[in-house]
């Protein structure tokens, strides 16, 4: 379906919404300000909803924004991976169903978009997509291009890692976490990333404190990799925000791959699954 | 404003004529020899980031594009040890930490350089920062006029210049393939000396040209302003993190504490940000601004507002760092101009 088709579909939705009252706030997407590459919109009147647009620079995961709204009616544009997170959300009992209006969209892929470049080629979870209807929505804008049950994940590029040598792996990730600074952006704009307060800046108990540093740098990575374990859906918004390139997805999809064998889990595709990191089995004793 | 071939100063470059003009072979001879004397910082690539950072052969150095980060980290770090207390046979010892190295910052463009200058007004000042004092004493900036604009770029716009010398020591303008070379302050002649120059004609110098838009009345359009949903409104989609103050040319806000390390315990600066929720939380965990709105505010306001009523000029220098690696695209070129858009007319209406 054209991008114009969708962005109309989406406005007449979000007025439709605004107007009955149903949502107070519609999160979107609008033009950004280099006239080409799009950004997250909120609005939250019937008036603001010609600001909408959907087209394949719509990359921002916008479930990020919904636990900051929590108990307000929102309407919010996902994308299908982005419903994923949407998910993750309700299993977690961060947001409420009935307080969230899922406008799913069924995209046919995002491109590379920098500010002020020209747009690139798909991105690489495109490239894999592992399906273009949402697993969740309350309106389903576009039509789905591609059959359910979504495909697997591409590992190929975790394999490629794991063919290295420990010593070849170790000093790669060093290399990597070496010159990280720390702005916490990968954090910040994902959506499982809601913590209150974040370990690594715990005062009491100190686990990294503000040092920014190889060790310290490499322990904020890790650990986060971690939590997110069985929970990323691999929108690669943490990558794609980073300023200093540091391959994060790579580090994600190892995680995911891992809980995909050891649980057979994969995150997101229902509201009611069980979180492998949050559920205890006798028999996992082992 | 024009910026093409024919400004003063680099004429004046030309006609001092004698030696003046660097080859590009010429440059790397000139890099090896202040790599014999001096840790050199420049734009180099890392796993296809370009960044400043020590190099230790002349051909590492890239002189083409911009750097993710500007190099302010090496004049502030980002972690930097301002003592150690260590127990030593029941007795507590204070130590200070190493000296600064003589260090060159080479190809740093006319706006990190004025970027460095801002953070020099606010250390510098007295009671200057000791610590700071000792590495800006050691640091000698050899600038790069931009013979290139990216789409981010504004410095014409806050009264800089692609090819502006006023901040550096030694200035270096392409000009064809060679680099007219000017020495600035005594500190960039002494470095000078050990270029091989050569008096070469030179070609015309390459300089950036940029759209310009006014950014007259910000000061007071921000105090009209300070109270307005706006602020809330752009916060909105704001993540809060820090990669635009990190990544700027200007921000120098740090936090300060203590770390163990084994036996010692090392008093710590580390950078820090106002977007993040915590800057403020003082005892009793009170966060004096606890929304993103007011977060947000507090970063332009310190900008555009802050900053020129203490030292005259906005702490920003156009260099789009924050405009291109924001990840929501909140952009300080539109904030400027929507600010001047709302005015002073709010400020009117709440005094009628």
């Amino acid at each position: 379906m054209l991008n114009s088709d969708l962005t109309q579909q989406i406005r007449d939705k979000a007025r439709e919404l605004l107007e009955s009252k149903a949502a107070e706030c519609v999160i979107g997407y609008e033009t950004g300000s280099d006239g080409a590459i799009a950004r997250p919109a909120f609005i939250y009147s019937p008036d603001g909803v010609e600001r909408l647009v959907f087209d394949d620079t719509c990359t921002h995961n916008l479930a990020s924004y919904l636990v900051n709204r929590k108990g307000k009616a929102t309407a919010v544009v996902l994308k299908a991976c982005d419903a994923r997170s949407l998910n993750v959300l309700l299993q977690e009992k961060q947001v409420a169903r009935d307080k969230v209006y899922a406008i799913g969209v069924a995209c046919d892929g995002i491109r590379q978009a920098v500010w002020g470049r020209p747009k690139g080629e798909l991105q690489d979870r495109c490239k894999a997509c592992q399906g273009h209807t949402p697993p969740i929505y309350d309106v389903l804008i576009g039509q789905p291009t591609s059959p359910d049950p979504p495909a697997p994940s591409d590992f190929s590029r975790v394999a490629e890692m794991e063919a290295k040598t420990p010593e070849e792996r170790l000093a790669f990730w060093q290399r990597q976490f070496a010159r990280c600074i720390r702005c916490y952006a990968c954090r910040q704009i994902c959506f499982g990333c809601y913590c209150q307060e974040c370990f690594v800046e715990r005062l009491d108990p100190e686990w990294t404190g503000i040092r920014v540093a190889p060790a310290q740098n490499q322990m904020y990575h890790i650990i986060r990799a971690f939590h997110l374990a069985g929970r990323c859906i691999a929108c690669d918004e943490c990558q794609r925000a980073c300023p200093v390139d540091i391959p994060l997805s790579l580090l994600n999809r190892k995680l995911e791959e891992e809980t995909l064998e050891m649980f057979g889990h994969r995150s997101g595709l229902s509201a009611e699954a069980q979180a492998p990191m949050a559920t205890f089995r006798p028999e996992e004793l082992e | 404003m024009s910026l093409s071939t024919s400004s003063p100063r680099t004429e004046s470059a030309r006609r001092t004529g004698q030696g003046s003009v660097l080859t590009k072979d010429g440059l790397k001879v000139w890099l090896g020899r202040l790599l014999e004397s001096h840790r050199v910082i420049a734009p180099a690539v890392e796993d296809g980031v370009l960044f400043f950072q020590p190099v230790s052969r002349p051909q590492d150095v890239v002189l083409e594009g911009k750097t993710a980060i500007s190099p302010k980290g090496w004049v502030h770090p980002q972690t930097e040890v301002l003592f150690r207390v260590e127990r030593r046979d029941g007795a507590t010892a204070l130590e200070s930490p190493e000296e600064p190295p003589q260090q060159v910052l080479f190809g740093v463009r006319p706006c990190d350089a004025r970027g460095i200058k801002h953070i020099d007004k606010v250390m510098l000042a007295e009671p200057s920062d000791g610590l700071y004092a000792r590495r800006r004493e050691r640091t000698a900036l050899v600038g790069l006029a931009c013979s290139q604009a990216w789409p981010e770029c504004f410095c014409t716009s806050l009264g800089l210049a692609p090819d502006d010398a006023s901040d550096v020591d030694v200035m270096l303008t392409l000009a064809g393939d060679i680099f007219l070379a000017r020495a600035v302050t005594e500190k960039g002649k002494a470095l000078l000396e050990l270029a091989p120059l050569e008096d070469a004609p030179a070609g015309e110098p390459a300089v950036a040209q940029l759209a310009k838009f006014p950014t007259d009345g910000l000061a007071p359009a921000m105090k009209a302003n300070f109270d307005s949903k706006y602020w809330a409104a752009v916060a909105d989609r704001c993540i809060h993190c820090n990669i635009c103050t990190f990544v700027c040319a200007d921000c120098y806000c740090f936090d300060v504490r203590d770390a163990h390390v084994g036996g010692t315990v090392e008093r710590l600066r580390c950078w820090d940000s106002c977007q993040a929720y915590g800057f403020t939380r003082i005892a009793g965990g009170y966060e004096r601004r606890a929304t993103k709105g007011e977060r947000m505010r507090q970063r332009f306001a310190h900008k555009l507002l802050y900053y020129p009523e203490q030292f005259g000029e906005p702490l920003c220098t156009g260099c789009g760092r924050c405009v291109v690696a924001c990840p929501v695209n909140i952009d300080i070129r539109e904030i400027i101009q929507d600010v001047l858009k709302m005015g002073v007319k709010s400020a009117t209406a709440r005094a009628e």
